[in-house]
């Protein structure tokens, strides 16, 4: 047995399940922060719930009274999430903007322990911090060589300050999406910490 | 470069002109412009439509009448201003010249 939640949309009443009430909230919501730049987004707005009421009332009948977190599944890849829309939009704009990144060697400042340095030279070749300290541990040990080129690198290599800078130093393309998804990622670790 | 990419771009272009085409054929609801577009392929979500159907209509393209239905609240009922008439015939120019050029290039 579920709760139920009884929603107006685009002028019709639906009874809907809460899991899909809250997928239907949060697609809407994610849609009017897409569409926020527009002029007449509230009108935009009240189309696109007008066609959501027509594409769910397609979907209930007598033998199904609620609206269903798979029906709300449907109507998101029918409309499209905003990410669908923006590269219908711009016709793919965004991913062309990936041949022109760089992949370039910063110090990281997150997982640091001493400068960076190792654990940015790690990032940048996509392989685990400490092989790299382990390798500067091991050129130390005869002559303090590695502790010399250590410290040249601190001075010489930047610190990835800004997201923007985070993602190059991973290789990844820099884009409006890669960004979201770090400062989200960003945003959960701070989160989980918080928590404990 | 990314072939998909450049097809988008294609189709991305075009999308207000067969707008512009399906309504002047005959006066629609956005149901049925959204039906069109799907068939020919134009479209693939259907989200991408309404920004640029509000906006053709703030620009006087088109205009909408409230039509009344059994089945619930009144629809938008859309067609072609005058203007935009004009507009989509000097599309229609256009794209026949794309055309025409299109051919000349292919043309070994």
């Amino acid at each position: 047995m579920k709760i139920t939640v009884s929603i107006n949309i685009g002028g019709i009443a639906f009874y809907i399940d809460e899991d899909a009430y809250s997928e239907l909230k949060r697609y809407l919501r994610s849609l009017e922060f897409h569409f926020a730049k527009e002029e007449s987004s509230a009108e935009i707005m009240a189309d696109i719930e007008t066609r959501i009421a027509e594409l769910l009332k397609a979907r209930i009948g007598d033998y199904k009274q609620v609206v269903t977190i798979s029906d709300v599944h449907e109507v998101i890849s029918i409309l499209g999430t905003p990410e669908d829309i923006s590269d219908e939009q711009n016709g793919g704009g965004y991913e062309r903007m990936a041949s022109t990144s760089y992949h370039r060697i910063y110090r990281d400042p997150d997982e640091r322990i001493i400068g960076g340095v190792c654990s940015g030279m790690a990032a940048y070749w996509r392989i685990d911090p400490w092989i790299v300290r382990v390798i500067f541990i091991v050129l130390s040990l005869p002559g303090g060589l590695g502790i010399l080129i250590y410290v040249i690198l601190w001075i010489v290599l930047p610190e990835a300050r800004t997201t923007a800078q985070k993602i190059e130093m991973k290789g990844d393309p820099v884009n409006i999406h890669n960004i979201k998804d770090s400062v989200k990622e960003e945003f959960e670790n701070v989160k989980k910490n918080m928590k404990i | 470069m990314n072939v998909e990419n450049t097809k988008a771009q294609m189709r991305k272009g075009i999308l207000e002109y067969c707008i512009l085409s399906v309504i002047s054929g005959n006066s629609c609801y956005a149901s049925d412009i959204i039906n069109r577009l799907k068939e020919a392929r134009v479209i693939v979500v259907e989200g991408t439509l309404y920004p640029l159907l509000t906006r053709q209509k703030n620009a006087g393209l088109l205009s909408y009448r409230w039509e009344e239905s059994q089945q619930g609240p009144p629809r938008k009922y859309y067609e072609l201003t005058d203007q935009g008439r004009e507009y989509l015939a000097d599309l229609d120019k256009s794209w026949d010249e794309l055309v025409e050029s299109i051919k000349l290039i292919r043309k070994k």
